[in-house]
């Protein structure tokens, strides 16, 4: 990073005007646009109920009037999805803010003290690693309770490491800068220039990560669900949608519908997270 | 082997020692946090028939009456010599329970790591060969792809597509070889993604160098071009990647084995965390630490001495190009 891109301050609005948007881009950021709309307001997009089902429909194929099909209960599938969008989305978006804030915290003060904070904050992070990322999301979703928040909490204590280790390694690169010694010369503070230069120009590589996080936790939360530590049915995160369809694989649209739905969600925000470290 | 290596083997192995401690800690502390009370809720249960006084010995004789610290002292200090404690819930020591379940779980995560090699390399192989047009664009997506399925959803898709609709093999007989090829596969595809990625930008860097160029003009076969001038030089390191794929292989067991009914150390976890075993978690979870630590360890170790290029400067060690890392990360001290 030089001083000349650091000085530039275009806003990121006409910077995403002036960078081409690839179609498989754009068209991931249509799909991520829907799941979006179908957490905020998914009584907008069925007519049907998510928890009360009729009987007579059950297992239905997929059809004109049930997109997805409906379940051994009779409820539309697809209404079962669009309502649990919220709650899946949701919970990614916790486990990410989580990592993200504390793993930064800790890079960050890892990176710009240096000296023992370094070496003991490393150590954590090694220990947090060591532990298999799942394996630590189960023991600490079962310390804490099993709920999808906890689901959410649990998976973002997983991947604090991953975020620290990035920001360290982001500070101390832009701990070097020319700009960040010129601050020093003029005789900025510590906590001056840690907020005001070092804070910024390091996090801007964690965007991109930030936005993979989103889609593993969205994996990581769906198969924490899928063996059960989420909220119990009649919630439908999409984790919980295929754990139930798995005792009905006679009727595979009850696996293949939800899993279609989290895979294209998935693929949409690695895609996107791809295109982010490419243009910045 | 100068001393410059020794110093830095030294100083890896003290830091490996220092994690895997902490490591046992960390689990132990999160454990020790469980809701309720899981131990008196055991020993509580009528089907045992302890009287309040019998409990209360049984506490102590366990030393469960003792303040946290000492128990971590106690239970690490048994963990050392091999002596895991008692499962909770079926009374038998937890080292037998992890040995009777460990051979299952071996083979499984050895078949998926083959297979997750094998599927990467050939990846590999087509991103290098096929015509441009033709199947490149999409094997490059593939990694991307695997990872953005659920790793059960794939042992879903197997299973109905090969266990359901084309009969190889059926669900209640998990341990049939169908079975189990289709459960290491499941379990494989997403490692493979992980060691592709790597592979594919390593294959991409030694294609562009000189001597691979050489090597096209001597009128090399491809088959031979790849093996010798550009997948040795690529493995090295995917030695990293596949270091860290151990983990992934372990995590990943639990959802396989679910999915698949296999009985290992996936479904010990599981019902370990469903009747609030603490013994056999506090074990599995430090095992499989311990297990990361040392093949990382070893990989680290192995590293300079695999690549002479490697230069050891203080302790920053060499570290190659890996899928999460951003450029910066990359602290790499070759010299060539």
């Amino acid at each position: 990073m030089t001083f000349a891109s650091f000085s530039d301050s275009r806003t990121s609005i006409s910077r995403l005007s002036a960078v081409r948007v690839p179609p498989t881009v754009a068209l991931s950021f249509a799909v991520i646009a829907i799941v979006v709309a179908w957490a905020l307001a998914p009584e907008l997009f069925t007519g049907h109920s998510p928890i009360v089902g009729v009987p007579a429909e059950k297992l239905l194929s997929p059809n004109a009037s049930h997109w997805f099909g409906t379940d051994h209960l009779g409820r539309d599938l697809y209404t079962r999805v669009v309502y649990g969008t919220a709650s899946s989305v949701t919970s990614a978006l916790i486990a990410v803010t989580i990592a993200a804030v504390a793993g930064g915290f800790m890079g960050l003060l890892a990176g710009f003290l240096g000296g023992w904070v370094d070496i003991l904050l490393a150590r954590l992070v090694d220990v947090l690693l060591a532990i298999p990322n799942f394996l630590l999301a189960v023991i600490v979703v079962t310390a804490i309770g099993f709920d999808t928040t906890n689901a959410a909490i649990a998976t973002g204590v997983s991947a604090v490491a991953v975020f620290a280790r990035v920001m360290r390694s982001e500070v101390i690169k832009t701990r070097r800068a020319t700009f960040v010694e010129a601050a020093f010369l003029m005789g900025g503070s510590r906590w001056h220039i840690l907020l005001r230069h070092v804070l910024p120009n390091a996090s801007r590589s964690v965007l991109p990560l930030a936005v993979l996080q989103f889609g593993l936790s969205i994996l990581v939360i769906a198969s924490l669900a899928f063996l059960g530590y989420g909220d119990p049915p009649p919630a439908s995160d999409w984790g919980l949608l295929i754990s139930i369809g798995k005792d009905y694989l006679k009727w595979p649209w009850l696996v293949y519908a939800p899993a279609f739905v989290t895979i294209a969600t998935v693929l949409s925000v690695n895609r996107i997270s791809r295109w982010l470290r490419k243009t910045d | 082997m100068n001393s410059a290596y020794l110093a830095y083997a030294a100083k890896r192995l003290a830091q490996a020692l220092v994690v895997s401690v902490l490591a046992y800690i960390l689990t132990f502390v999160v454990v020790s946090i469980l809701p309720g009370d899981p131990i008196t809720n055991v020993l509580r249960d009528p089907q045992n028939g302890f009287t309040e006084d019998e409990i209360k010995a049984i506490i102590a004789a366990q030393g469960l009456d003792q303040p946290i610290p000492v128990q971590l002292w106690t239970s690490l200090s048994h963990f050392v010599t091999g002596d895991f404690g008692l499962s909770m819930r079926s009374s038998r020591p937890v080292a037998t329970l992890i040995a009777e379940v460990l051979p299952s779980t071996l083979t499984l995560a050895s078949a998926a790591f083959a297979i997750a090699l094998l599927l990467a390399v050939t990846i590999g192989y087509g991103t290098q060969f096929l015509p441009k047009r033709l199947g490149q664009g999409l094997l490059r997506g593939l990694p991307s792809l695997f990872l953005s399925v659920p790793n059960f959803v794939i042992g879903l898709i197997l299973i109905h597509v090969f266990g359901f609709q084309l009969g190889l093999f059926r669900v209640i007989e998990p341990n049939s070889f169908w079975a189990t090829l289709f459960a290491s596969i499941a379990l494989g595809i997403p490692i493979s993604a992980r060691i592709a990625e790597v592979l594919i930008a390593n294959l991409d860097k030694e294609s562009e160098q000189e001597y691979a160029a050489v090597a096209r003009g001597r009128g090399l076969t491809q088959m031979r071009l790849f093996a010798r001038h550009l997948l040795k030089p690529s493995s090295l390191p995917v030695v990293t990647v596949i270091a860290l794929a151990i983990g992934e292989l372990l995590g990943g067991s639990l959802i396989t084995e679910t999915v698949f009914g296999r009985t290992g150390i996936g479904s010990l976890v599981q019902r370990s965390v469903s009747t609030q075993d603490l013994p056999v978690l506090q074990a599995v979870v430090s095992l499989a630490a311990l297990v990361f630590v040392i093949v990382n360890l070893l990989a680290d170790l192995g590293y300079p001495l695999l690549d002479p290029r490697v230069k050891l400067i203080g302790d920053r060690k060499y570290r190659p190009t890996t899928a999460d890392d951003s450029p910066a990360t990359v602290t790499a001290a070759v010299t060539s």
